[in-house]
């Protein structure tokens, strides 16, 4: 979230798409709610009438895999009615950059953007991808982007947006989503009032936008929108993704995914073998001084980092080639270690709090990959599909070599630490009991293994022993050994923190060896100090535990109780928040400021940086930060699929082309199914699978409900594996509510209690009736009464019914991501003969 | 104790069933077998280990979907009928607590369940052939004594249920049926201490 969760309610217009936060988010019903009350409009856009719908003002159906097209009408609808928020949109946007003029986009360029470098086949371009030479900016002779302010030139950003959207007319829009026209024009005319300066919209959106293989693309869209609008950086305003997790936030901040280290800081590359090289092609660079260019600073965080990790006893060139690199043209996702696993390349596997078996697309892949492990430590609270994958449904033990260990790990409460949830706000939380029988803190296993691996590079040597034996390992106290046996979350989030190593003076002031960084202004990059994440400098300082602050004043006015925990980066509540005032500091919306230049100095929220407003020229500078030029992306060069975001089908489709071009599937992105293994099959426009299918979430159960599933009060309230249909489709096949039916894909099929409803509709699509039907995933064999119990095994007391719904879902990927596009492939229904 | 109301506001209800565990975690009611039988609504019915169920209401509305949700239980009922009909048998089986809360003692068990389930007009009491005893929502007498909330009350998180004085909840029933407008409707009526607003009287047919 660039706002947070109560900020919702100083909204004006909610979107709710690629989202059903009434079902999985629905403590931020209790802020909408209020938003409500304030005379906000609700929205709510989604293939099926849900029950955010019902709380909604509007609701306008979709078919699942066209969200840019439905946005690209939205932004075709500001730009032809001039509702863009011109004055934003002039100073703090790149809308007046001028583009190469050797750029081409997908209307004039046989559906794809200028650059792709792949094979033509008869759906478009595959198996490729992007140079992106001509995404780019137009340079004056200081190297500063040529800009006309008069938004005119025909190769300005906003002239080509205009252009790249024109082709997005509500007729067309409605052919490619199903949407009627009649539906779909009151969303882009309530949307597009908080295109006045006083006004805000905002989006809530979760995993319906990003499991798509356009995924990252969909956020874009949205993203020009709240720039057109003007929304960003207001109170009420932003783009707010809703995190599946209630740490999912803290975890991708502390570098979780492969692709960054804690952060954001970037995972080094095998061709950058040394740390200047690595510094060097990290650290952004643009010429024009009024951009913060945040990341210029990169080399203070990176070897802030590195010291948290080495200390200062090794030198900053030599930590660095501890870490490990990523060959430059791999990627390390989830897709692709199954993939490896699968090829016989992977041999052991920790699944640390995680349940693969039922949590990854093409479920039926994934627990074949499995049988090819040595060995496999299972970290959960409960045996799960994973750690006895070996007895599932369709294995024989007797033929799996695999070694399985379970180590048994303490919940949540039972165990001191912090999270950070969607709004980056970082909460410590205390232990509420012991965790039960051998069951430890994942920290304290982690911490056994550290030693016990550091042990036997001792003994044994290894080809590269020093990443291992000079770690540094402060986290606890230790024995005579240097061994510790328990974890001090406090000392993690001190090291988090980061320390002065040695006494410094900076800008006149003496900081002294050995105390907490106040701030990350203050890291350096000469190894003088140690930060484990820089974003989370400020958090534990020597003033205390900031996230443990329960202060619940709110001077602010709109709900930042900046006094509450904290929040990075720098307790900012909402970030770009210097876009939520004009040149002079003056708020836009004078009735709920984020920030405002007062007596010369900033008050309100903690300003995106201390500059005095714009109009106070070279001493200020852009409201955009973390981007180079300063301004908002309307035209976004960084994406690996194209700097405007385009239609393209889902991989399986119910249409025989792309409405919009010649190109069928987003050209970017990685394709597993044009290698001939039919473990990787894909069933586009086959009459075999002519429904529409989609997974989503309950909220009575949690991710593959390894701890609801467990909890019989909430398996009482969904016992069973569904499947919702529209009650058109059941008539057609003769199928009654509440009867067991077969779902099938080309890659597995499953058993759901049939859930026929009034609530899903039939969408009309170039012409074609096409039904589309919805599964939760968070069901497995494990739990089941149907399934064999051995003495050992510990039986619910509550069983469920129905496997997962990953065992029809696809193993592709979004071209940015890689998250698995599990919101839509296709499906047969039949009842069951 | 001061005359008390739960009000439960439906238009505001998003069918996040808290309500519903808490009941179930606050009295340590078990949980039971249910099987999907076509809805997201479980268990089947109230029961002697279920006292709060929410009724998912879906139907067409002027030619739009409507799907409203409606939390069932007691409507602690001012004089309560089975109090009534209780007292004919055995004095102090059913209790009409001054907070308003009707209460079913454990004396209930010299009463012959049917007498008590057929005594009341809203289908609410469950006999459970264990304990030989009749169930259903005692308003958490148990935490309304020491000042505290219903627990469904205190996890209701988009403000569908209100505790608090029964004039209190009076008024703000009032003036949320009018800024509902339209038809909506208190119910069942004045007479209880559990007061629902409904956004229309056609939903009246259906609870």
């Amino acid at each position: 979230m660039t706002n947070h969760w109560i900020d919702l309610q100083n909204s004006d217009c909610i979107l709710m798409m690629g989202s059903n936060p009434v079902k999985n988010h629905p403590i931020s019903f209790k802020w909408v709610m209020k938003a409500k009350e304030r005379g906000a409009t609700l929205i709510s856009v989604d293939p099926r009438y849900t029950r955010t719908s019902a709380k909604c003002d509007i609701f306008a159906p979709l078919r699942s895999g066209t969200d840019i097209a439905f946005l690209g009408g939205m932004i075709k609808y500001i730009l032809d009615s001039n509702l863009y928020f011109e004055e934003y949109v002039r100073e703090y946007t790149n809308a007046s950059f001028l583009v190469n003029p050797d750029f081409r986009m997908p209307g004039e360029n046989d559906g794809i953007f200028s650059g792709f470098i792949g094979t033509k086949t008869d759906e478009g371009y595959v198996d490729g991808k992007y140079d992106k030479k001509t995404w780019s900016y137009q340079t004056d002779e200081n190297g500063l982007p040529k800009k006309d302010p008069s938004l005119k030139d025909p190769n300005c950003v906003l002239q080509l947006l205009k252009k790249h959207y024109s082709r997005y007319t509500p007729e067309v829009v409605s052919r490619i989503t199903g949407t009627p026209k009649e539906k779909l024009l009151p969303v882009y005319e309530a949307y597009c009032k908080t295109g006045k300066p006083d006004k805000s919209g905002t989006i809530m959106y979760a995993m319906g936008w990003t499991q798509h293989t356009v995924g990252t693309q969909n956020i874009r869209t949205m993203g020009i929108i709240q720039l057109l609008l003007g929304n960003m950086g207001m109170a009420g305003g932003g783009v707010n993704a809703l995190r599946g997790e209630s740490n999912v936030q803290g975890s991708t901040d502390q570098g979780l995914l492969f692709h960054i280290l804690p952060g954001y800081l970037k995972t080094p590359k095998a061709s950058q073998q040394t740390y200047k090289d690595y510094v060097d092609q990290s650290t952004p660079k643009f010429a024009d001084p009024m951009s913060a260019n945040w990341w210029q600073n990169y080399a203070k965080y990176s070897a802030s980092l590195l010291r948290e990790l080495y200390g200062a006893e090794v030198s900053l060139d030599d930590a660095y080639t501890y870490l490990p690199k990523m060959e430059d043209a791999d990627n390390y996702s989830w897709l692709m270690i199954f993939e490896q696993l699968y090829q016989k390349k992977i041999s052991g596997m920790l699944a640390w709090g995680q349940n693969p078996a039922c949590s990854g697309a093409n479920a039926n892949k994934t627990r074949q990959a499995m049988i090819n492990l040595d060995w496999l430590v299972n970290v959960n609270l409960f045996d799960n599909e994973t750690a006895s994958f070996w007895q599932g449904p369709g294995m024989d033990p007797a033929k799996i070599k695999t070694e399985v260990f379970m180590l048994p790990c303490a919940v949540s409460f039972e165990k001191e630490g912090s999270l950070s949830n969607s709004g980056r706000w970082m909460q410590w939380r205390y232990k509420a009991s012991e965790p039960p029988g051998e069951a430890k803190p994942d920290a304290d296993i982690m911490s056994d293994l550290f030693f016990h691996l550091k042990e036997l590079y001792r003994e044994k040597g290894g080809a590269f022993p020093e990443p291992i034996q000079k770690l540094r390992w402060r986290y606890g106290p230790a024995d005579a050994s240097g061994k510790l046996h328990h974890v001090d979350p406090h000392l993690v989030a001190k090291e988090i923190n980061g320390y002065f190593l040695e006494d410094k003076i900076i800008n006149g002031r003496q900081y002294t060896k050995g105390t907490l960084v106040p701030s990350f202004l203050l890291l350096q990059s000469d190894g003088s100090t140690s930060s484990g994440n820089w974003l989370y400098c400020n958090s534990y300082t020597d003033e205390g535990n900031m996230a443990a602050r329960r202060n619940k004043s709110d001077p602010s006015g709109i709900g930042l109780y900046g006094g509450w925990a904290w929040c990075w980066p720098l307790n900012r509540r909402i970030i770009y928040n210097r876009a939520s005032v004009d040149k002079n500091g003056k708020p836009w919306a004078p009735e709920k400021p984020v920030i405002d230049w007062h007596l010369n100095v900033w008050r309100g929220d903690v300003p995106d940086g201390p500059w005095p407003p714009l109009a106070q020229g070279q001493k200020s500078r852009y409201p955009f930060i973390m981007l180079p030029e300063g301004v908002g992306h309307i035209f976004g060069p960084g994406l690996a699929d194209g700097p405007f975001p385009e239609h393209y089908e889902p991989l399986e489709s119910p249409l025989d082309r792309n409405p919009l071009s010649p190109q069928f599937v987003n050209p970017a992105v990685k394709r597993y199914d044009r290698g001939g293994d039919s473990i990787n099959i894909r069933s586009s426009n086959d009459p075999k699978y002519p429904f529409i299918g989609t997974t989503y979430r309950q909220g009575e159960h949690w991710q593959t409900g390894v701890m609801t599933r467990w909890t019989p009060w909430l398996v009482e309230l969904q016992p069973d594996m569904t499947v919702e249909m529209g009650s058109d489709l059941a008539d057609e096949l003769g199928i009654k509510n509440g009867e067991i039916v077969i779902v099938e894909s080309s890659r597995g099929s499953l058993e759901a209690v049939a859930v026929v409803t009034i609530r899903w509709e039939c969408f009309d699509c170039m012409g074609k009736r096409i039904h589309q039907v919805g599964l939760p995933w968070h069901y497995g064999w494990a739990t089941t009464a149907a399934r064999n119990y051995h003495a050992t095994d510990k039986k619910p007391e509550l069983f469920t019914f129905g496997d997962t719904s990953n065992l029809l879902t696809p193993n592709i990927g979004d071209a940015n991501t890689m998250i698995p596009e599990s919101k839509c492939f296709m499906v047969n229904v039949r009842k069951r003969s | 104790m001061d005359n008390m109301a739960i009000y439960i506001d439906i238009t505001k209800c998003t069918a996040c069933r808290a309500c519903q565990v808490a009941c179930k975690s606050w009295h340590q009611l078990k949980a039971e077998q249910t099987r999907n039988r076509g809805s997201h609504e479980n268990p089947p019915d109230l029961s002697a280990h279920t006292w709060n169920r929410i009724r998912y209401i879906e139907r067409v509305k002027e030619g739009h979907i409507s799907w409203k949700f409606f939390s069932d239980r007691c409507r602690h009922c001012d004089p309560p009928d089975c109090q009534f009909m209780a007292d004919t048998y055995l004095e102090g089986a059913v209790i009409k607590d001054s907070s308003g809360a009707v209460i079913f003692t454990e004396k209930i068990k010299g009463i012959d369940p049917n007498e008590i389930l057929s005594s009341c007009p809203y289908n609410i009491p469950r006999y459970d052939p264990e304990t030989n005893m009749v169930f259903k929502c005692n308003m958490c007498i148990d935490r309304i004594s020491y000042g505290l909330q219903p627990a469904c009350a205190k996890v209701c998180s988009t403000g569908a249920i209100s505790f608090g004085k029964k004039d209190d909840m009076l008024k703000l029933a009032s003036t949320r049926i009018n800024q509902i407008g339209g038809d909506a409707t208190l119910y069942p009526g004045e007479g209880y201490n559990t007061l629902w607003v409904l956004p229309d009287k056609e939903m009246l047919k259906h609870i």
